[in-house]
């Protein structure tokens, strides 16, 4: 039932870890949205100090978005042009995030941040999910409301790009049909791979929205193009902490994976049976528990005074 | 005058010469202490381990055994209020001359064992340990305040399971010539690799009258040894395989399932 991790120095119920690689991935599955930002905090309340459950998690998400790349790129639904421009500013942001890390561990900041990160991201996350999924079961329940919003989205949109268009190297996107400064996607890269170190999440969460409503790219190209650039993000996180921080337990990312990845294709054949603005409120409540339960941890008396040097 | 001298010479040298025999038996009766097993294997599945600690000793005397490592140094953070609202390691604490595993059985409680003098000197007890430990520490917050630091160490290291006091938890079975005794040690998995002493401690009247040690050691084996060398002394190598494993096992499933693994 046990496994000794060699990392983390901890002994942990496999079958515990399995089955929160289970849950999460259902979780993925079910919501279309990434596991990383639930993952992290999970292996924190069993005990894996915060520097390794984040950089276990980078690991895992290589797998997992391996996965996922691969079927979206036999659908020819991966833009590799966007993709590598993503990737050149996530490669940045990997560098820069691992690097604030390795100064934080030294300092004892590390665990800090990576809690703050976590509250005010998944904070704002999870409030946008619930008021916009609160919103659309108000409007679902109200015929005018869907007839209307019917005619909205018949209608063309109008591009304005008003700052976006006016920085250099603007460049042609031919899979998404939209045209950006190579500038744009590579700073988002960086902003993203910043918090794919800290957080030790692919960000796709992040990605995903920005590239719908900032980059405008069409939502089939999105999840392909975001999972593309979060695998290499990833990659690159994971052997970064692996050389810089020496953090990365790799027989913890193995028992995370053989749940994520079966809990993800059970998630998505329930996905399908559930109804969708339900499901997100819910999962909007779990992101709201996640952060309400890191708040306390801040706010609230640590039982131990005193902590281990560096998160491990 | 021929009485006086039997009363107050012969009687009692023939005494002595009579219990001499009983009293040379008892010293010749050494204090022994063996450890099953003498060598702790971390492998995959290791959750810590049981210890069984046995031996034998003067018929009536109490025991102690200290199971523990050489003194040292050891560091931390210590937590502090940021900003007065939030929690976080606010600073580094050293503290010195503390075992880095200190594990008490004994046949009594401490108290009824060892008065507090003896306790100190024979390092008995978390109130020898913390009159031993010195804190290091550039914070005014906690220099003003040892005791309470220490008692946090204390209170820090049982939460590892790594200091533990079982009070009356050693059996023993009375011998004809001799007792035997045994204690169960419940061995932490947090219990860092290395070579860790048991010392077994026989008390008679209040004082520490006989000592026996006995070693053992921890160490990793197998893969949990190959991939801790790894990660530590080939980081790129270690890097570059938990990538290509990671990848290959995303491929792998993708292509089993053609419908693509849990997206980010």
């Amino acid at each position: 039932m046990y496994m000794y991790l060699p990392i983390a120095l901890a002994s942990v119920n496999y079958l515990l870890v399995i089955g929160l690689g289970l849950g999460v991935g259902l979780l993925s599955g079910l919501f279309g949205v990434g596991g990383g930002f639930l993952m992290t905090p999970l292996l924190m309340m069993i005990g894996i100090p915060p520097t390794i459950a984040a950089a276990t998690d980078a690991n895992q998400i290589v797998a997992a978005s391996a996965s996922g790349t691969y079927a979206h790129w036999r659908l020819g639904n991966v833009d590799f042009k966007m993709g590598l421009y993503l990737l050149v500013g996530g490669f940045v942001g990997g560098a820069v995030g691992v690097q604030i890390i390795k100064f934080l561990s030294a300092t004892g900041g590390a665990d800090f941040l990576i809690k703050m990160t976590y509250v005010v991201m998944l904070g704002l996350v999870g409030t946008f999910m619930f008021f916009e999924s609160l919103n659309a079961l108000r409007k679902a329940k109200n015929p005018a409301h869907v007839a209307a919003a019917a005619a909205k989205s018949a209608a063309p949109v109008e591009k304005k790009q008003g700052f976006f268009a006016s920085l250099p190297l603007q460049t042609y996107f031919v899979k998404s049909g939209v045209t950006h400064s190579a500038l744009v996607p590579i700073a988002l890269g960086t902003f993203v791979g910043i918090l794919a170190a800290i957080m030790g999440v692919g960000g796709g969460f992040l990605m995903v929205p920005v590239m719908i409503y900032m980059l405008r790219m069409p939502m089939h190209v999105v999840v392909g193009t975001s999972l593309f650039q979060i695998m290499f993000t990833c990659m690159e996180v994971t052997f970064l902490q692996c050389t810089s921080n020496k953090t990365v337990d790799f027989l913890l990312a193995i028992l995370l994976l053989l749940g994520s990845v079966f809990g993800a294709q059970i998630g998505t054949i329930l996905g399908k049976k559930l109804h969708g603005d339900q499901l997100k409120i819910l999962l909007a409540i779990l992101v709201l528990a996640v952060t309400a339960k890191i708040v306390l941890e801040l706010v609230m008396e640590p039982s131990m005074m005193l902590a281990m040097k560096g998160g491990h | 005058m021929c009485k006086s001298i039997i009363r107050q010479f012969v009687i009692p040298l023939l005494a002595a010469l009579l219990f001499l025999p009983l009293a040379t038996v008892r010293s010749a009766q050494a204090l022994t202490c063996q450890v099953n097993p003498n060598k702790v294997d971390i492998n995959l599945s290791y959750h810590g381990a049981t210890l069984t600690v046995t031996g034998e000793n003067t018929a009536g005397d109490e025991l102690i055994i200290r199971i523990g490592n050489a003194a040292g140094e050891t560091h931390y953070k210590y937590m502090g209020k940021a900003g007065g609202f939030f929690w976080m390691k606010k600073g580094d604490v050293g503290f010195k001359n503390v075992p880095g595993v200190y594990l008490l059985y004994t046949s009594r409680d401490i108290e009824h064992l060892l008065d507090p003098a003896g306790q100190q000197a024979n390092l008995i007890g978390y109130e020898a340990l913390k009159a031993a430990a010195e804190m290091e520490t550039a914070s005014d917050e906690l220099n003003g305040n040892e005791a309470r630091w220490k008692e946090e160490f204390i209170r820090f290291k049982e939460h590892q399971n790594l200091y533990a006091i079982h009070s009356g938890t050693i059996t023993r079975q009375h011998g004809a010539a001799s007792d035997t005794y045994q204690a169960e040690v419940a061995w932490p998995y947090q219990a860092a690799p290395g070579t860790y002493t048991v010392e077994a401690m026989a008390v008679r009247n209040g004082q520490v009258v006989e000592r026996s040690q006995v070693e053992f050691t921890v160490g990793r084996t197998g893969v949990v040894a190959w991939l801790s060398n790894l990660a530590f002394n080939r980081p790129a190598v270690y890097g570059i395989m938990a990538v290509v494993v990671a990848i290959i096992a995303g491929f792998a499933v993708g292509m089993v399932f053609r419908k693509g693994g849990g997206a980010h």
